[in-house]
């Protein structure tokens, strides 16, 4: 069983990702933090009791349900299923070369990192941009597998999906990504 | 080896993996820009949710105290071994006066028939008299004459 301390300390660990993931989803701070904040309460009023190597896990979990229940609230769960739907066609990456995309950002990195190219800031302002247009069950996926470096099976655990789903909207939401920067001129 | 060759090598699984990795690396920084009254929510967040569970803790610690006392107190006052015997006390009563009324009308139905006996033998009657209900009204008050 977590000790209060143990507790605290996890929260404290997770909150500001916790925060920023919620933001990538609901672009409202206001509504960031009420989704940080529910889900921090249902931890520790569910789940106070679990060990602390259980909470991470649960808390992705009741994060991600938090963050359902407000677009269910906001009733935008039909915007939210319509887009969706559009990634379900399977065609979106067809002209999508990742080895392409590598390439190019080798290339670039060769002769000019991102970071000299342009202003560091503006590059993660489009990259955050990039990722707020995802559709929400990519965003999800691709914040899980590969900022909060969760493997596929947790972050399938996570989102109460399968694993093949989890790397299909990672791949879609990575060819996404790739084809919106490219766009922009943004070779990361 | 250079960068596409290297690249070449790996499947598109892992390609895209590495892609995904190092497009979420550039968030790393922005999850530590967050703004201090923000900063000061979750941390309040945080303790509040620290107190949840703190007051779950006692309030269950509580709960658990407050049963065992009833239970304890209860035992003590109403349900010891005679306070159990004798809230059976009026069910006892009630059976032994049942059975007692049962008793006494198979008795007096046992009396009523040897009454009957008793006449059909010792008197001139016939035997048909005594099947009439009158008669052996009759004789019921006669008897008790």
């Amino acid at each position: 069983m977590a000790t209060e301390q143990e507790l605290s300390d996890f929260l404290k660990s997770v909150e500001k990702r916790a925060f920023k993931r919620s933001m990538y989803h609901v672009r409202n701070e206001e509504s960031a933090l009420d989704i940080v904040q529910d889900s921090m309460m249902k931890l520790a009023e569910h789940y106070g009791h679990k060990s602390p190597e259980e909470l991470p896990m649960l808390f992705q979990r009741i994060l991600v349900n938090c963050t359902m229940d407000w677009f269910r609230r906001q009733k935008t769960q039909n915007a939210l299923f319509s887009r969706m739907s559009d990634f379900e066609s399977g065609n979106e990456d067809d002209h999508f070369n990742i080895l392409e995309v590598l390439s190019q950002s080798a290339n670039s990195e060769q002769n000019e990192s991102a970071e000299n190219h342009a202003d560091r800031a503006q590059t993660l302002q489009q990259i955050e941009m990039a990722i707020q247009d995802l559709p929400a069950r990519q965003r999800e996926a691709f914040l899980m597998r590969y900022w909060e470096e969760m493997d596929v099976a947790e972050t399938a655990t996570a989102m109460g999906c399968s694993q093949g789903s989890v790397k299909t909207h990672c791949s879609r939401a990575v060819a996404a990504l790739g084809k919106a920067l490219i766009a922009k001129g943004i070779h990361v | 080896m250079n960068n596409q060759s290297m690249m070449q090598n790996l499947n598109s699984e892992q390609l895209i993996d590495a892609y995904g990795a190092r497009l979420s690396a550039w968030l790393d920084p922005s999850a530590n820009q967050v703004p201090a009254d923000v900063m000061e929510r979750l941390r309040a967040s945080r303790m509040q949710a620290i107190a949840k569970r703190r007051i779950l803790k006692i309030e269950t610690a509580t709960s658990v105290f407050a049963n065992n006392a009833t239970a304890t107190l209860g035992g003590d006052a109403h349900f010891g071994f005679w306070g159990r015997a004798a809230s059976l006390l009026p069910l006892v009563v009630l059976l032994a006066g049942l059975v007692g009324i049962g008793v006494l009308q198979e008795n007096q139905r046992a009396e009523e028939l040897a009454e009957v006996d008793t006449a059909i033998l010792t008197d001139e009657l016939p035997p048909n008299a005594y099947t009439d209900a009158g008669f052996a009204q009759f004789l019921k008050a006669s008897a008790r004459d």
